[in-house]
């Protein structure tokens, strides 16, 4: 039992250990799919009083996993595919780590579902919106062909890439076919473009947010604003090379150390140092602590309304 | 303790998994004691809540709509406790007939999400006021979110924006977009770095861990005001670590070297010194063997049966003796 809990001795039908294209595997992804879709129209039909029990099993059960590999003594130098565990305790750790895999593989098949689940509900708005021909329903209309046109090329260009050329020969541009310039068009020449132009817009964003959070209204915003002008003086390579200048003549010509202090680096850095980086670690404690409160009660099904409801 | 001897203990010690143990006790006893309380216990005034009503009020007045995102990430438990805020404006936002609109990045946040506002909407004995489009996934690349949700914000010319959860650079284009409308902004994010963003363009902010306290402080749920009591305790714990260790170690290390700690092939021990004077260094103290135990050769070292059924190194054998 311990082997097999270690899988120190793995079977070798094990559904995880399938060669990809086996009849096996397809036969088991096809199995789960429609165990899966089954449940999955079982539990929409369970009444909605009994909903927030089964939520709250499965909760309890998943995060269980997880919370017994952080707690649960993993087993030490162990190679239990030549050794033997010693006793209960590490053939349990040893079947824990390898359980997280496939528990974690799990989250993501769910996540699969609601991908489609997503993707239907954009379909539903715009193609409602376009019926209606409600305002704007040009925009809608462009956003559907050009997802649908994207899936297209885009599966085509990765079935061709994936399957079609064993001797990659579409590494080179000289090889492409229609699909393959058709899909780089569409993502490198279209979309990797507006992304940036989407991200370069944040600069103007940045000049427009701190003039209206630099003005001096209160002390708090004198503050923030003198600090702000020291880091970016800082950062201007030529005037803190006239400035350390300037300080380390004071400093020759008067012989007074302290007067290094002053220089813009050493201010900037002392800023960072004492006031940025402290802040920012009291409030990650904070947030660490807020979150592992929050999945506490989440785990434990202790929360009431909202997502728990 | 023999069943302790787990290689995560070997690797950062017990105090780490004590403390957090700790921390979790401090959280349950107090969920306990709010519960027999009725909740009733006091939480200091949080601007960035209060302002919730007032922006929900201007939305009405205007007869626009309220926007809200719950961020960028993955359902976790930071998109978890923004639906959890998002529930509570959309229950007061439905007693007014204000529509809402709620942006998803993530399919998973989508599916809990679009579950939670339907619940509230007919909880509150208004079904027919949910409409399916109020709730909407847009995408989950982070340029074309914060494109679809700009949109939306300049389209609809929404009152009043509640953006609550795990940003990014995206922060910025929605604060911005939401300002340039003059709609009222409520920010919070768990990202420090988007934060001082928010701080800059936002009408109201909940910094670090008010993000977690918002759905104790609107609801006044027993389990949710424990719960944020059993956090206070665990940071007063916290920063009395900080202190003890900021005294401990200085003291420490202000003592002349007379053991010094030997780190050598995954074996460690601590040996008398006998070279020049010094101080101790940092690995030398008390405060680092707390998170880095000393492991001996016999801890490391695990005797164990063989395994009768393995037979990699035979064929592995018989593999390569024909070379």
């Amino acid at each position: 039992m311990l082997q097999f809990l270690a899988q120190a001795t793995p079977p070798e039908t094990n559904f995880w250990q399938q060669a990809p294209g086996t009849t096996g595997l397809i036969l088991g992804v096809v199995g789960a799919f429609i165990i899966g879709m089954l449940l999955f129209f079982g539990l929409s039909t369970i009444p909605t009083q009994f909903r927030r029990y089964i939520i709250v099993g499965f909760t309890f059960l998943a995060g269980l996993v997880f919370v017994l590999q952080y707690l649960w003594p993993r087993p030490i130098n162990a190679d239990f595919e030549k050794e033997l565990p010693r006793n209960a305790v590490e053939g349990f750790g040893a079947w824990l780590g390898v359980a997280i895999d496939p528990v974690a593989k799990t989250a993501n098949i769910l996540a699969a579902f609601l991908l489609g689940l997503g993707i239907f509900s954009l379909m539903r708005v715009h193609i409602n919106k376009i019926r209606r021909r409600a305002q704007d329903w040009g925009f809608s209309l462009i956003l559907i062909v050009s997802s649908v046109i994207m899936a297209i090329f885009g599966f085509w260009d990765w079935n061709m890439r994936q399957f079609n050329d064993p001797e990659a020969l579409l590494t080179s541009q000289e090889n492409w076919k229609f699909a393959n310039y058709v899909n780089d068009a569409l993502f490198d020449g279209m979309y990797q473009q507006m992304d940036a132009a989407m991200f370069s817009m944040i600069a103007f964003f940045i000049l427009s947010a701190a003039y209206r959070a630099f003005r001096i209204r209160s002390v708090e915003a004198t503050v923030m604003m003198a600090s702000a002008l020291i880091l970016m003086l800082n950062l201007m390579g030529a005037l803190t090379f006239m400035w350390s200048g300037w300080i380390n003549g004071l400093v020759e010509s008067t012989g007074n150390q302290f007067l290094t202090n002053f220089d813009l680096t050493v201010v900037a850095g002392w800023l960072r140092a004492n006031m940025q980086i402290p802040a920012i670690r009291a409030i990650e404690f904070g947030v660490g602590l807020g979150a592992l409160a929050m999945g506490l009660r989440l785990w434990l099904g202790l929360e009431k309304g909202g997502v728990s409801s | 303790m023999n069943f302790l001897q787990g290689s995560q203990y070997l690797d950062t010690g017990w105090f780490g998994v004590f403390s957090t143990l700790l921390v979790v006790f401090f959280i349950l006893y107090n969920i306990a004691r709010a519960k027999k309380t009725g909740g009733n216990l006091f939480i200091r005034r949080i601007a960035g809540l209060n302002a919730i009503d007032d922006a929900i009020g201007r939305a009405t007045e205007m007869g626009r709509p309220i926007l809200m995102v719950p961020g960028i990430g993955d359902l976790d438990a930071v998109s978890v406790q923004a639906v959890n805020i998002f529930a509570q404006v959309t229950k007061t936002a439905a007693q007014f007939a204000t529509p809402i609109k709620l942006c998803c990045a993530r399919a998973t946040v989508y599916a809990v999400a679009q579950e939670v506002i339907r619940d509230v909407y007919s909880q509150q004995g208004m079904s027919d006021r949910y409409s399916i489009d109020s709730v909407q996934y847009i995408s989950d690349q982070q340029f074309a979110f914060a494109a679809g949700v700009s949109g939306i914000i300049l389209r609809e010319k929404v009152a009043a924006a509640f953006l609550l959860g795990a940003f990014y650079a995206e922060s910025l284009i929605f604060a911005e977009t939401c300002n340039s409308i003059g709609a009222i902004q409520v920010a919070g994010s768990t990202q420090s770095t988007q934060t001082p963003f928010f701080i800059a363009a936002c009408d109201y902010v909940l910094i670090g861990d008010e993000f977690y306290a918002a759905s104790a402080y609107l609801t006044r749920e027993p389990v949710l005001v424990g719960s944020l009591l059993g956090q206070d305790w665990a940071k007063i714990l916290m920063t009395a670590y900080v202190m003890l260790g900021f005294l401990i170690m200085s003291a420490e290390r202000l003592q002349p070297l007379a053991v010094q700690r030997i780190d050598e092939g995954g074996v460690s021990r601590m040996e008398p010194y006998e070279g020049e004077a010094k101080r101790k260094t940092a690995s030398d103290t008390m405060v680092h063997r707390l998170f880095n135990p000393l492991i001996t050769e016999e801890m490391n070292t695990i005797e164990r049966e063989p395994n009768p059924d393995y037979e990699g190194e035979e064929e592995a054998a018989n593999a390569g003796g024909g070379a």
